[in-house]
């Protein structure tokens, strides 16, 4: 059975403590506040080729299609979940498989 | 019908259909070529088809306008390119740069002014692109096949929209046949799926519609908190359709830098210049009726607006400020637009989307120097991590 998500195609969203808790665990984190589209998908897949399997790469941005764009961008490369601060920023998590 | 109001309509229309969906013409075809990501591609090729269908039902019944069919040549081609690229660096789209500046990017409202600036460029030379460019690349008349053609425009636009999608079935479908697993390539096989690829497809269309169909009417039970949500792009298309049907009938086909340009033939004749003295502006963009403000370029503000209220809604409004190192993109990209669509002339609007669903030959022509222009600067932008093609 198809959800919402299926129409949406948004990754999984974290809550505030997991957000939190995660970041100070980042092994990398980006600014990409202010950038757009394509940058941080091309600095999302530079950044996980300097990582190491299980490592975490936390990029900010201010930017709505990163939270979709950037998890398709980096594919099987990492698992994406994505915190939404109800105010026009977000923090993308990448998990490096 | 007041034309105020409905400017308004259909330019807030645009505006949240455009923020909700993210439907951006960069996003479509950029990572399209870079990650074989068809999400939005599929967005913009069903608001152009469904656009197509209703237009030429309206011409064909008499309820239009007027089209817009400038002479078909390389100018097409080689202006398109020149947007193409400057989309594609920029970041967004003549559309997309509408409603990101309406999100609250700073960015986005210095690609307008550099837009501006070149079509200010463009005016003043254009007295002599005319007999050096313009003549010479302009090979035929402008015409729309709708005007044209021995089959009733609504049967016509149905026609090719049902060959599109054919098209469409049979790539998906014979995407699926070949990633089939276990299969053995005989060259009987190969010659089945060739055959099968169609049906493959259509039945993989019609399991995607009717998914995406459940997935609206689960998203109406919860209409406050969908509405918050990023739409899929397919309904943008929907919302999008919608008010360029009332636009069409009511004023004209959808078209973004022109309208501007008339913006920056305005903005200037506020400030003391002779806008209207300019062969360009004066008799072509304004048609010898004087500078003033007209309904589209209403109709384009109220999309910065729509947008902005859309993302206030959802929660996506703030205003960013660009990074240093992402100045350039502005400047060159919306140069490079505001050019580009001039030389071509049309912007992806004008080309991709109204062009093409009013099928203007001009626009096919201009369409595809757009989608080169992404292409090559799509490999550009990825030369460091690698392009999937």
């Amino acid at each position: 059975m198809p959800s919402i998500d299926d129409v949406t195609d948004a990754p999984e969203e974290l809550s505030d403590e997991e957000a939190d808790s995660l970041l100070s665990e980042a092994d990398e984190v980006q600014d990409m506040m202010g950038e757009v589209c394509p940058y941080p998908q091309v600095e999302a897949q530079k950044g996980l080729q300097s990582l190491d399997a299980g490592e975490l790469l936390v990029q900010e941005t201010d930017h709505v299609p990163c939270t979709e764009n950037v998890p398709r961008a980096v594919g099987d490369d990492a698992t994406a979940r994505v915190w939404r601060s109800d105010d026009g920023t977000y923090r993308i998590y990448l998990r490096k498989q | 019908m007041n034309s105020l109001l409905i400017a308004a309509a259909v330019g807030l229309g645009l505006g949240v259909f455009l923020q909700k969906g993210r439907f951006c013409f960069v996003n479509a075809f950029r990572d399209l070529f870079a990650y074989k990501d068809s999400r939005v591609t599929k967005g913009v090729i069903a608001a152009t088809l469904l656009t197509m269908v209703f237009w030429g039902t309206a011409y064909q019944l008499g309820y239009y306008q007027g089209f817009w069919t400038p002479g078909w040549g390389l100018t097409g081609l080689l202006g398109g390119f020149v947007f193409g690229i400057g989309m594609t660096y920029a970041g967004g789209c003549a559309s997309g740069t509408l409603y990101r500046a309406g999100e609250g990017y700073l960015q986005f409202w210095l690609t307008l002014l550099f837009m501006g600036v070149g079509y200010a460029v463009f005016t003043v030379a254009f007295p002599t692109l005319q007999s050096t460019y313009f003549q010479p690349l302009t090979f035929g008349e402008g015409v729309s096949l709708f005007s044209v053609s021995p089959v009733p425009a609504g049967l016509l636009a149905l026609l090719v929209a049902a060959g599109v999608t054919l098209v469409y079935a049979t790539v998906i479908g014979r995407a699926k046949t070949s990633s089939d697993p276990g299969e053995r390539a005989t060259v009987a096989s190969v010659e089945l799926s060739g055959l099968l690829a169609p049906v493959v497809g259509l039945r993989q269309f019609g399991r995607g519609t009717r998914s995406y169909a459940r997935g609206l009417v689960r998203a109406w039970r919860t209409p406050v908190a969908s509405s918050k949500r990023p739409w899929d792009p397919r309904t943008a298309a929907l919302g999008i359709t919608a008010v360029a049907v009332l636009w069409f009938t009511q004023v004209s086909i959808v078209g973004v830098t022109g309208p501007e340009a008339r913006w920056t033939g305005y903005l200037l004749e506020q400030v003391g210049v002779d806008a209207g003295g300019y062969e360009y502006w004066g008799a072509i963009l304004f048609r010898g009726e004087g500078v003033g403000v007209t309904v589209d370029m209403l109709m384009i503000g109220f999309v910065i607006v729509g947008a902005g209220l859309a993302a206030l809604w959802s929660g996506d409004f703030s205003l960013r400020v660009p990074k240093r190192r992402r100045l350039p993109n502005a400047v060159v990209g919306g140069l490079m637009m505001g050019a580009g669509s001039r030389l071509a002339p049309g912007c992806n609007i004008g080309n991709i989307y109204s062009g093409i669903a009013e099928l203007s030959v001009h626009s096919f022509v201009a369409a595809v120097g757009i989608v080169a222009g992404v292409y090559v600067m799509t490999h550009w932008i990825y030369r460091d991590v690698g392009c999937a093609i």
